[in-house]
């Protein structure tokens, strides 16, 4: 991550009220240190983050998440197992007749040790790895792309007013009327459709592209309208009036005069945002409109689960933890950047 | 019995099924009490149920009386769908028809005796049916004191006007046999019904107890055919037409009193009918109170914990839910009200024939199919026995005959077919798989990827809309290798298990010919079983056409399918319909 607003040139008086707050901090932070100065924000930032112990575990299991997702298969090496083979169906003595673990605890062992999916038999541990992948690729994507239309469209409206500002203000309005669960239940098939021939093998992006797409589709307003009002407000300022008499282009004006500005806002909504489009494409898998077999997922994991909520309860527990530690880190990890980032708002 | 309703609603249901409440968890064992974890390992072959045609002795009532049987009471019924259908006309799937055993009769009948067997006998008719001309000309007598819910007597006019009136345009969705063998296959246009007054020359009524009923070619198992509730009786005088599949008048022993659409339905006795007459049922219960809307896995909940009314309830077509089926087999208190089951319904795997046109490529199919892994993941042994042939063992003449050897390896033979594929310089032949887009489905279809990849073809998975899918296969030019589909008998004999699916004459858009096979000797051989007249001779040649059908490979019988169901401890006689794969309320009582 790099540091928001060192990339300026003139940092400090950009930023909005910023040398009362500077001031402030810079003598808090280092109390024991009176002669020191000269503190970017960025820095700033990252000494308040260190001292929210809450962020930094947060952080830290999200890291733990990212890194089983980047080398799951060197891990599926030193376990021996992938996600794809059906082991319960090689070796009959794993799974009973009707397809349920015959070892205690959902088939846990030293060989399984997450246990077996019932039905096919594939190893729980590997599945789980390689849906942390899913899950991530996606929501990863999805941040970007709304955070990249979210900025565009918000600046754009903000600074630029007028008929731009209303059309776009009015796309908003209409878009956040939508009813998304539904909307994005009914329009899955049809992206699918719109990218691949009926006739054609599906390929295995298919499913991760269109779930991005879809919720993209509908992800993008909330930071749009942030974007817009901050903007709004900052168009009228000293700074923005004297790089304008300077001459400065509009396109100088939003890329180094504004947008520094905006960092804040940004970073904080797409870390808050990650989890949620984590959360919003495991619902879509939940009700099968998401990613299908073979792709390892999580949301069609615990889906599959519930069905043997009563027989093999241990199925559910692994998926049903891990989403809930994921998703819990990351919304805290997220929370700790908005504090970091603006210690004077209030939750 | 429309294999694809039942089976479509199943998959839609299977697909909608959610489990709640917890236990502890431990590991599960096989309870099947042999011990051993062996999944799926074959059992003994598949017995077949006899199935014989009766005499005039056989047919005369009343019905044999079940041991420890009692009068009176009122029994529950719950299951997932009201019945669509209660005109008998427009009656061809199965729970509609086993309602209709409680108030609406037909010309014949099957009645089983205590050992399981299956007899045809008549009905409403004295025997079974004559002929003289080898299945031309049928003639019916009917029996002395068969009456209406009103007292009036059921004559020969009445069947004939029920046989007339499946004609007309609004009856939709029953069976179209008889029909078409009288005025082929475009039979509406021969003629429109009895309501603009012509009438069937086909059908003659010589006097008030006898019906003829002519046919151009010969069909030897006509009285079979005439056993579907679709050609159940309709008086004259209280035809509502439309508004009659609402509330049909009543010929058996319960009359209806209020049905609610999608809630309930209620029955009571007909004072009217008389069980001298009748040697199919024994109506012990004084009321029948029907309650729709409980899905699988509830009514499964409901019937273990046996609760209050639920002591007195069983179930049509509500089966034990797949995740629940391990449980209700371990558990010794639920065996007295457990129902297993053969259903007369085989799952295929339809190879279209009209796009892998190499026998070799079908064997190397059928060799390397995973028939065990499909099955554990759709219940075990729960789900079916391995099917080796196209007729089920519930059809007159079934012989087992396993070709391919799958009963030995029912979890597929890659070796042999990856030689067959050598030897036929095709491996890696394209199949495309097409299937329905549900949970379970997903997962079968991940089974079958791996052992066709392992045998040397490259797979495509094709996912079809739950709602389409027939649809979709039923297509002649449709650019899939490989579906899913199942097929039960309307009733059984050969001809219906066969003819509709094997029948080259018979493909068209939506037509039950799945698998596109057009083959000459196979089509001749279907022209020349149809007309041995003998029962069994003509069982023994559907059974060598089925023999042929493997020997070419044409698609991949996977299961004959079973049924498991429970009911509540109040109720005695609950019985299964092997030849609807239901529970029966034939010999019903409360305890």
């Amino acid at each position: 991550m790099t540091t928001p607003t060192g990339a300026t040139t003139d940092g400090n008086t950009s930023r909005p009220g910023s040398t009362s707050d500077l001031a402030d901090n810079a003598t808090t932070d280092a109390p024991g240190d009176p002669g020191f100065r000269g503190l970017s924000p960025g820095q700033l930032m990252w000494r308040r983050f260190l001292r929210d112990r809450t962020g930094v575990v947060s952080a830290c299991v999200v890291l733990l998440f990212v890194a089983v997702a980047v080398f799951a298969p060197l891990i599926a090496m030193l376990y021996g197992k992938n996600p794809e083979a059906h082991y319960g169906q090689e070796d009959v003595s794993l799974l009973t007749d009707s397809g349920l673990p015959t070892g205690p605890n959902g088939g846990m062992s030293g060989d399984f040790w997450f246990g077996l999916e019932p039905g096919l038999g594939r190893d729980v541990m590997m599945l789980l790895i390689y849906g942390i992948r899913t899950s991530l690729i996606i929501a990863v994507a999805t941040s970007l792309l709304t955070t990249v239309i979210g900025v565009a469209l918000g600046i754009a409206a903000g600074y630029l007013g007028g008929k731009t500002d209303y059309f776009i203000g009015r796309v908003i309005d209409v878009l956040m009327s939508f009813p998304s669960q539904i909307f994005l239940i009914a329009t899955m098939p049809v992206v699918t459709s719109l990218l691949v021939n009926s006739d054609e093998k599906n390929p295995d992006w298919l499913p991760f592209v269109s779930v991005t797409l879809v919720l993209s589709l509908l992800g993008w307003m909330g930071l749009a309208r942030i974007l817009r009002g901050v903007s709004l407000s900052l168009r009228e300022r000293e700074f923005i009036e004297a790089a304008k008499v300077t001459g400065a282009s509009p396109a100088r004006i939003i890329f180094k005069e504004i947008l520094p500005n905006l960092w804040t806002p940004i970073l904080v909504q797409s870390t808050l945002a990650l989890p949620a489009f984590v959360t919003a494409e495991a619902g879509l898998s939940y009700l099968g409109v998401g990613v299908s077999e073979p792709t390892p997922d999580w949301g069609r994991m615990i889906a599959d689960a519930s069905g043997f909520l009563r027989t093999d309860v241990t199925f559910l527990l692994f998926p049903g933890l891990a989403m809930v530690l994921f998703v819990l880190a990351f919304n805290l990890l997220g929370d700790s950047v908005r504090d970091a980032f603006d210690p004077k708002t209030n939750r | 019995m429309s294999s694809r309703k039942t089976r479509l609603a199943a998959a839609i249901l299977v697909a909608g099924a959610l489990t709640v409440t917890t236990a502890c968890s431990s590991g599960h064992s096989n309870s099947d009490g042999s011990g051993k974890s062996t999944a799926g390992a074959s059992k003994a072959p598949v017995k077949a149920t006899s199935i014989s045609v009766g005499t005039a002795e056989d047919s005369k009532g009343p019905a044999a009386a079940e041991p420890g049987a009692k009068k009176g009471g009122t029994v529950n019924m719950i299951d997932r769908d009201d019945f669509s259908h209660l005109d008998p006309a427009q009656i061809y799937m199965n729970y509609n028809a086993e309602v209709s055993l409680l108030f609406t009769r037909q010309l014949t009948g099957y009645k089983t005796a205590e050992d399981g067997t299956q007899k045809l006998v008549g009905d409403l008719a004295t025997d079974t049916g004559t002929t003289t001309d080898g299945g031309k000309t049928w003639k019916f007598t009917l029996k002395d004191g068969v009456k209406w819910q009103d007292g009036s007597p059921i004559t020969s006019a009445d069947v004939k006007y029920s046989i007339e009136r499946t004609y007309a345009s609004f009856i939709k969705s029953g069976p179209t046999y008889i029909q078409s063998w009288i005025s082929g296959a475009d039979y509406r246009s021969a003629y429109e019904g009895p309501f603009g007054g012509k009438e069937l020359d086909a059908v003659q009524t010589p006097d008030d107890k006898t019906v003829v009923i002519t046919f151009p070619e010969a069909h030897t198992d006509a009285n079979f055919t005439l056993a579907m509730t679709g050609y159940g009786i309709v008086p004259k005088a209280h035809d509502t037409k439309e508004e009659y599949d609402k509330k049909p008048f009543s010929s058996g022993p319960y009359q209806i009193t209020e049905h609610v659409t999608d809630r309930s339905l209620d029955l009571e006795r007909n004072p009217n009918w008389d069980p001298a007459t009748d040697p199919i049922r024994n109506a012990y219960p004084d009321k029948w109170h029907m309650a729709f809307g409980v899905q699988a896995q509830q009514s499964t909940e409901r019937f273990m914990a046996d609760n209050g009314d639920d002591k007195n309830t069983f179930s049509f077509h509500n089966q034990v839910h797949t995740t629940y089926i391990d449980q209700v087999k371990a558990d010794e208190k639920l065996k007295p009200r457990t129902l297993e089951g053969l259903t007369p319904y085989v799952d295929y795997y339809y190879i279209n024939n009209s796009r892998i046109k190499d026998q070799k490529v079908r064997e190397a199919l059928v060799k390397a199919f995973p028939h065990q892994q499909t099955r554990q993941l759709q219940g075990g042994t729960s789900y079916g026995d391995y099917a080796t042939s196209y007729m089920s063992p519930t059809v007159l003449g079934y012989e087992s005959y396993d070709a391919y050897g799958i009963l030995k390896k029912p979890q597929g033979d890659p070796e042999a077919a990856k030689a067959l594929l050598t030897e036929a310089n095709a491996v890696g032949t394209t199949i495309v798989y097409a299937y329905n887009n549900t949970p379970v489905q997903q997962k079968v279809t991940e089974a079958i990827r791996d052992a066709l990849e392992k045998a040397g073809f490259k797979f495509v998975p094709k996912p079809l809309d739950a709602k389409t899918y027939y649809d979709a296969i039923g297509q002649v030019n449709n650019e899939y290798d490989l579906y899913w589909g199942g097929w039960g008998a309307d009733w059984p004999t050969g001809y219906t298990s066969l003819q509709p699916v094997w029948d080259g004459r018979a493909i068209a858009d939506g037509a039950s010919n799945y698998a596109h096979l057009n083959d000459p000797e196979i089509n001749s051989a279907i022209d020349a079983a149809v007309k041995i007249a003998d029962p069994v001779a003509q069982g023994k040649a559907w059974a060598a056409i089925d023999k042929q059908l493997q020997d070419k490979a044409v698609s991949i019988p996977d299961v004959y399918q079973r049924s498991l169901s429970l009911y509540g401890s109040g109720l005695g006689g609950v019985e299964f319909d092997t030849l609807a794969g239901l529970q029966s309320p034939l010999n019903i009582y409360v305890k």
